[in-house]
């Protein structure tokens, strides 16, 4: 695994506070245990002599980079400029280049050239073209934190905004047109390797609070995930991501960016300092423990971004993949993610594979914000899918945005959502990765029981096979109906969006436009199912596997359930595979 | 910025935490902390108390989960 250690001056930040000696004693931590670290550093803080002094030290005597940190936008012909401010991303595209030019210079005045690394919360499209047109120096980022928005907006009182869900977890190339969307190669790239900020759990930032369960001691205890300073979550997070390797060709990426207030009384936290500092130095020793052993290398960000451009050139980049197994409510869950430059998707195996969050990239959305875009300050990139935000299988009324498979038999129809399996492997396959569920084993009220065992096929160009195996009694003397289903929708938060433009097509035999009618419409052996969704510019389709079908649908909903229905129905008799693909298209090409 | 003092009595709302939002309580002259989102008011001892209710729901929050068992979990 490599592993990056950030630690931020803010000294002007946090000035009535112990702040700068508690980074210096994070600093003295890192070195104890022979390891390096990437100092970020704020623009107020470049024309603090003393910590000048200190960074420089550290960079000579331990091979600490030095990288920029936009978190703070204050200072001398800032505090002018950003008026209060702080994320760049948020300004106009004007500011952004003034305030930019600011800073970058400064550095330069100071150290002599652009720093190579540069960290924030997050980076959106223009305010990343802008840093790379100033300064082609730099190549790698910390450019956006996993899954925060919504729950975080919401848990933060409504005061974070923060907003760049449906981004990679771990390094990527960001593309010019949006910073969150994985560039598909060079012409598309916006130049630098970005990386998150801190490595999140990815069971629960998917159900929950995604700044809680992150790479950061302190945010775990805000979580409650400790018991005073004793705390394996933090541990247990960090083998679930050594475990990565075996499924993405060896290779695994981690880093830890506690800012020294976390470190001190803190509001997010009941209890003494004492305690996050203790978890904090568990966790970096555990890390050093592992490098001792050989399995864990640590890197300064620029270190670590010109070894993945070289173990992962953009035109060879392979999908990656996360086995993400719950380990805090002890439920069992498992989750498989993966992404590539087309889309991002999530299985939730608890749900017999269903997808709980699907981000359509290969619709090439371009994506910035700041008050001159109509995006403002929402810099996620949109779902079709999201089965938290959008209800997801049915409890007390619809469902909402999802798949399944459904089964009826004899008038009685069950989900296979309800039906909990886990993971059992992925396998690489070319360029197509294959999750494989454990089997579920579906009961209806007159005793027949199917048993049914999902492998779901990802290639890198947009398309998805779900294969289900389907097996019967061998003297069943009746038809089964095996639907596969999607239920879809668009948008970047809970609301839903307007679904006005969207035109549903089944077979090119009928279209109809989405009029909130509420309607379905069906064709006999219809072989697809597509929603044609011009805001997010792509297609989303179901089309079987050159199988004969019962039929194929289509729903428009209505203003109480704002969702399309696609359908593809089969009827079997006897045991058989049945597989549908989940086709993702550009509306353009 | 709050001062070290002002952070040390601040204390996060138990009932709006259960619901995953942080809201800071206000404490009054009788040492009782209140939320000004939602009706809950206690002494520290009440809070804590809760604190640990909300816990109950990890069951494995002292559970060590190596790499070796993760791959079998």
């Amino acid at each position: 695994m490599y592993f990056n250690i950030i630690h931020r001056t803010a000294v002007a930040e946090l000035a009535d506070g112990p702040y700068y000696e508690i980074y210096k004693r994070q600093q003295d931590l890192a070195h104890s245990l022979g390891m390096k670290t990437t100092i970020a550093i704020q623009y107020s803080d470049l024309f603090d002599e003393t910590v000048l002094r200190d960074a420089r030290a550290y960079q000579a005597e331990f091979g600490d980079e030095l990288a920029l940190s936009l978190h703070r936008l204050a200072g001398p012909g800032l505090d002018e400029l950003a008026s209060g401010l702080n994320p760049i991303w948020l300004f106009d595209v004007l500011k952004k280049r003034q305030i930019l030019s600011l800073i970058l210079n400064k550095w330069k005045d100071v150290f002599g050239s652009y720093p190579k690394g540069v960290t924030s919360y997050h980076f959106d499209s223009s305010s990343l073209n802008i840093l790379k047109e100033i300064a082609p120096e730099v190549e790698t980022v910390i450019g956006g934190c996993f899954e925060e928005g919504v729950r975080v907006f919401h848990g933060c009182n409504h005061s974070w905004y923060l907003f760049n869900e449906g981004m990679p977890w771990g390094p990527w190339y960001p593309s010019k047109g949006h910073s969150l969307r994985p560039a598909k190669n060079e012409t598309d790239a916006a130049g630098v390797v970005a990386l998150p900020h801190l490595c999140r759990d990815m069971s629960l930032s998917y159900e929950g609070r995604n700044d809680f369960w992150a790479s950061h001691p302190p945010n775990v205890i805000r979580g409650m995930g400790n018991d005073a300073s004793f705390c394996p979550y933090d541990l247990n997070l960090i083998d679930q991501y050594r475990m990565q390797e075996k499924f993405n060709n060896n290779e695994s990426y981690y880093n830890t960016f506690v800012n020294s207030s976390w470190l001190d009384w803190n509001h997010n936290s009941e209890y003494p300092p004492e305690v996050s500092w203790t978890l904090y130095e568990k966790m970096l020793a555990y890390c050093s423990e592992l490098k001792s052993k050989g399995e864990l290398t640590d890197m300064t960000i620029s270190e670590y971004g010109a070894h993945y451009r070289k173990q992962n050139p953009i035109q060879y980049k392979k999908p990656d993949v996360y086995w993400a197994k719950e380990m805090l409510y002890g439920s069992g869950k498992h989750y498989f993610w993966y992404i590539d430059s087309t889309r991002r998707m999530l299985f939730d195996t608890t749900q017999g594979g269903s997808i709980g969050d699907l981000r359509p990239y290969i619709g090439e959305l371009d994506g910035s914000t700041g008050p001159d875009t109509p995006n403002r300050e929402i810099g996620t990139f949109p779902y079709l899918i999201q089965s938290q935000y959008r209800t997801g299988a049915a409890h007390h009324y619809e469902d909402g945005a999802r798949t399944t498979l459904l089964l009826t038999h004899k008038g009685e129809t069950v989900d296979l959502c309800h039906y909990p399996t886990k993971g059992v492997d992925i396998i690489r396959d070319g360029g197509c990765v294959i999750f494989k569920l454990t089997p579920a084993t579906v009961s209806f009220n007159d005793g027949l029981t199917v048993k049914v065992t999902t492998s779901i096929h990802c290639y890198d160009d947009g398309q998805t096979k779900f294969e289900r195996a389907i097996e019967l009694p061998s003297d069943y003397n009746s038809e089964l109906l095996v639907t596969e289903y999607l239920k879809g929708c668009y948008g970047k938060t809970e609301y839903a969006e307007d679904m006005h433009a969207i035109s549903l097509n089944i077979d090119n035999k009928i279209e109809h436009n989405f009029d909130y009618s509420g309607q379905e419409f069906s064709v006999s052996q219809g072989q697809t199912a597509s929603a044609i969704v011009p805001q997010l510019n792509i297609t989303v389709g179901l089309k079987t596997d050159n199988t004969v079908s019962e039929s194929s649908s289509a729903r428009v909903g209505h203003l109480f359930s704002p969702y399309y229905t696609l359908k593809i129905n089969y009827k079997i008799s006897k045991t058989r595979s049945v597989s549908t693909w989940l086709q993702l298209t550009n509306l353009k090409k | 910025m709050a001062s070290a003092d002002k952070l040390k009595k601040i204390m996060r709302c138990p009932v709006c935490f259960g619901r995953d939002i942080d809201v800071l309580m206000c404490h009054d002259e009788n040492a009782k902390h209140y939320c000004i989102k939602c009706g809950f008011n206690g002494e520290e001892s009440e809070v804590r108390a809760m604190y640990l209710d909300i816990k109950k729901k990890f069951h494995w929050i002292s559970k060590r989960i190596t790499l070796e068992e993760q791959l079998n979990l």
